[in-house]
């Protein structure tokens, strides 16, 4: 028997989508993925599936479709990119790497929506991006944003609502100390993260610190690129992948840290992304092993936990996809919530399901975003739970705008902000 | 826009009608995509009158057309040459799940394993377990009458089938039931029917209570014979296990590079898959007894799982088996063929044989218990050269199959694919009575046009116009 792929007429040749040929091979056409998908359940046709994806990728490969097709390049347009169907995927099937191909193959026959280019433009540069996001602290600090989620119409004002729910009036600010014991650690900071969320980037600091890690800055870092790779633009998402690796193997810490589960799954790709640059390779494949999402750090180190505090509240996690599935990381983060004494989780149904987030999808494309977040808040309503613990801002903005829109009393928090939280209250006890 | 397309979106939606063929190629296969045939149109109906409103429409404009689950078939039994494509994915209701009377009434779309999951908290679940159980549909279960490991025990999907209201291709509704009062058992003759005879609307099946203990042993084994002897001891000694599955090493190597790796011995031959439940004190007996048993019968090792989790482990990896072989090679040829029990051993050394004499190699992973065979070929079927050798292998594999008192499926249906096969197994009077059968269901022809029995077989045939002879 022979497994090496016969020479195929290929209707695409060199483009990235050729490149990735092997891994669509993978898929035997089983349908396990069909029950995984957020966006085939909403939408209810196989054309909105994984299997029925890789199929058309199939088509666009061997010419039975053209890349300039509208309703394929919709329903390519219409994946979250979430990556559920990797984790039920039998055969190994690399979808997010086959997704971010054919993406990157279509833009060159269809140009990105004009919303896209504007905010991935802005994402990939530094002096476009500091303006933009000190505009919406402003936005959000004047209380701007959270009049018009209430006064617009739903799909207008989920952004603002989205911004709305980034505030942290309730935000710890404390000092903490460590013994430093664990080694060397650098964070990165991101761009919504430092942005939107600086509160939980400071929390994540001083949890780590707490638990025996050194914490270094790094100058000089940029967007990780993930919005860029998602969306197909691969070429900007290697440049700045080279501008993060310098930056990073200046620093020279032992670990990066990252607590944005989006953008810790694109860090672990690099080594995939410049696999095919000789001179970035083995320097990507280094750095891409240093990569650790926070909660992985923290429960290497127990975390330490704090004493029960007064009446705990009630917490329910829903793992990110780009954690869960992006890089298997499923039991870290209840390790840090069980570590604070403040707090008693729930359970939540369907916590492994996507909330229809992914990165801008639900700018791109709201309806959908919509269709896939209404079980979602659905299903936290009926957890009983006070807060939603999720680690990654675009799932902290999606379910936290949803619940602002719906009137929901529920607040959505980073799992490592409740743990900070507990922290300084113990620091204030002593 | 066609006039029948018209018409059906008159019911559903224009939403729910694709008529363009780049967005109808996705439909073009079920879980074998070797087999291939592009629909004209699929519709999506959401509700039982939507369904019904769609089959009217397609009698009214006397076209053909093929129901479709989830598309997990292993058969090419819903695929639609040319014709109507119906959906019914997007009925998925659980219209009724009484505890007490241990019934469930679903439509068609519902996911096997979704209805499983809505009995768990009554203590309850759907016995038939397909592999695919994750994905399929009970509708497309009723096609098939798919099995599943544990119908070794538990019986298949006819066995666990109260009633169903059918849609008949005509339009008519009609509800069919076992004949317990009295009357011909219609729903006997309707499971297993692969969608010629009608499409179902609602079907009411019954629940099967959780057992008191499960157990499963794992045992491994340094030769495919012996894992097969061994299947024969089991049941020869008087136990029946609730579920009794055979892999040999290639499926382990597979299923141990996956997701759902589940701890086989890579080192192994072949590994036996034994589940027992029941009352307490009677399992841990069998287990004690089987343990013993597998030992003598050759085992190397019997591991024993008692833990929920760990069993899970050990079955996902089995389920998934399949779907694992992807990473062999880039298309996989899923056979599905019963014999003797007694005789395993014996056919799996000519099955190997087989596959050496074609240069193919064979995967087998298999319901052990009943003598239900699934010989999987990972290939290359773009290189002309191997599909030719793949075909060439399994066909001599089904006549092998044949010769020893077999059949050529199991569970999976015969579709398409195993149409070829139907000759040598049945005489021209029991196929002919066949066709009769499904006259009195679809007179027209107009379900799943030439599948199941070879057209040839049936005597009024050629009186069909041409037209609607399908995919055969």
């Amino acid at each position: 028997m022979t497994t090496d792929a016969v020479s195929r007429p290929c209707a695409l040749p060199g483009t990235p989508l050729a490149q990735e040929r092997a891994g669509l091979d993978a898929c035997v056409h089983c349908g396990f993925c069909l029950p995984a998908c957020p966006t085939y359940l909403a939408l209810d046709d196989e054309n909105d599936s994984p299997r029925g994806r890789l199929l058309l990728m199939q088509t666009l490969l061997d010419g039975t479709v053209r890349p300039d097709d509208p309703d394929v390049g919709r329903h390519f347009d219409q994946c979250l990119g979430c990556r559920g169907c990797e984790t039920a995927c039998p055969s190994g099937v690399p979808y997010g790497r086959l997704l971010e191909a054919t993406r990157a193959t279509l833009t060159t026959h269809r140009p990105l929506p004009l919303v896209a280019r504007l905010i991935l433009g802005v994402f990939a540069r530094e002096w476009a991006l500091r303006p933009a996001l000190a505009a919406a602290r402003l936005v959000r600090a004047s209380g701007v944003a959270g009049w018009l989620a209430r006064a617009l119409p739903a799909r207008l004002g989920m952004p603002f609502a989205m911004l709305a729910s980034t505030a942290r009036p309730d935000a710890a600010n404390w000092a903490a100390t460590g013994d430093g014991q664990r080694g060397e650690a650098t964070l990165l900071t991101g761009c919504v993260m430092e942005g939107l969320f600086h509160p939980v980037n400071r929390a994540t600091e001083r949890t780590l610190t707490v638990n025996g890690y050194r914490m270094r800055s790094t100058p000089g870092q940029v967007c990780c690129g993930a919005l860029h790779a998602h969306a197909g633009d691969l070429e900007t998402a290697r440049a700045l992948a080279r501008t993060n690796i310098t930056a990073f193997e200046s620093c020279g810490a032992a670990s990066v840290v990252v607590n944005s589960a989006g953008c810790g799954a694109m860090l672990t790709e690099y080594a995939h992304l410049l696999a095919d640059d000789p001179a970035w390779a083995a320097r990507a494949a280094t750095f891409a092993a240093t990569v650790r999402d926070v909660s992985a750090l923290l429960a290497a180190a127990g975390p330490t936990p704090t004493a029960p505090i007064g009446a705990p509240r009630r917490v329910a996690y829903d793992a990110p996809c780009h954690l869960q599935h992006g890089q298997r990381i499923v039991d870290p983060p209840l390790a840090v919530l069980r570590a604070a004494g403040g707090i008693r989780s729930v359970p939540l149904a369907e916590a492994d399901q996507c909330c229809g987030s992914a990165g801008i999808f639900n700018l791109t494309q709201p309806e959908v975003a919509e269709r896939v977040l209404a079980p979602k808040l659905r299903r936290i309503a009926e957890s009983g739970a006070e807060v939603v613990a999720t680690g990654n801002p675009g799932c902290l903005m999606q379910i936290g705008g949803g619940l602002t829109l719906t009137g929901s009393p529920v607040v959505a928090r980073h799992p490592v902000e409740l743990l900070d939280a507990d922290y300084a209250r113990g620091t204030r006890r002593d | 826009m066609s006039s029948l397309a018209a018409a059906l979106a008159d019911v559903v939606g224009g939403a729910q009608v694709l008529a363009r063929p780049a967005t109808l190629h996705v439909y073009r296969s079920d879980a074998l995509p070797g087999l291939r045939a592009l629909p004209s149109l699929a519709v999506f109906p959401a509700t039982p009158d939507e369904l019904i409103g769609v089959i009217r429409v397609l009698a009214a404009h006397d076209a053909p057309f093929v129901a479709r689950g989830a598309g997990t078939g292993l058969s090419g039994g819903a695929l639609a040459d040319g014709i109507t494509l119906v959906g019914l994915h997007r009925m998925r209701r659980i219209l009724a799940l009484d505890p007490v009377a241990r019934t469930a009434t679903v439509e068609p779309g519902v996911v096997n394993a979704t209805l499983t999951r809505a009995a768990a908290p009554h203590g309850l679940h759907y016995a038939p377990d397909p592999s695919s159980q994750a994905a399929c549909t009970i509708g497309g279960n009723i096609a098939e009458n798919a099995g599943g490991p544990h119908c070794l025990k538990y019986g298949v999907t006819l066995d666990h089938v109260v009633a169903a209201t059918i849609v008949l291709p005509d339009g008519e509704v009609v509800t069919l039931d076992r004949g317990d009062e009295g009357g011909y058992d219609l729903l006997g003759a309707f499971v297993g029917s692969e969608g010629c005879f009608g499409v179902v609307v609602d079907v009411t099946v019954r629940l099967t209570p959780d057992p008191e203990r499960i157990v499963t042993l794992l045992a491994d084994f340094t030769s495919v014979d012996t894992a097969a002897d061994a299947t024969s001891q089991v049941v020869a000694a008087g136990i029946v296990p609730a579920a009794l599955e055979l892999m040999d090493a290639a499926t382990i190597g597979a299923v141990e590079s996956s997701v759902y790796a589940a701890g086989y011995p890579r080192d192994a031959a072949a590994v036996l898959l034994v589940e027992v439940d029941g009352a307490a004190d009677g399992v841990e007996a069998d287990v004690t007894h089987l343990t013993a048993l597998l030992r003598d019968a050759g085992a190397r090792g019997v591991r024993v799982a008692h833990d929920p989790a760990d069993r899970a482990r050990l079955w996902q990896g089995r389920k998934k088996a399949f779907g694992a072989m992807g990473r062999i090679a880039p298309h996989l040829v899923v056979q599905d063929a019963v014999v003797p029990r007694t005789r395993l051993a014996e056919l799996l050394r000519t099955i190997e044989g087989i596959g050496v004499r074609h240069g193919v190699r064979v995967c087998n992973v298999f319901h052990a218990g009943d003598g239900n065979l699934h010989p999987n070929i990972p290939c290359d079927t773009d290189d002309p050269a191997e599909a030719a050798r793949v075909h060439a292998a399994m066909s001599e594999i089904m006549t092998a199959c044949i010769a020893a008192g077999g059949s050529i499926t199991g569970e999976h249906g015969v579709g398409i694919d195993k149409l070829g096969y139907m000759d040598a197994l049945f005489t021209p009077e029991t196929l002919d009575a066949m066709c009769r059968l499904r006259e009195v269901f679809d007179p027209g022809r107009r379900a799943n046009p030439g599948k199941a029995v070879p057209v040839h077989a049936c005597r009024e045939w050629h009186a069909v116009p041409a037209g609607r002879r399908g995919v055969a």
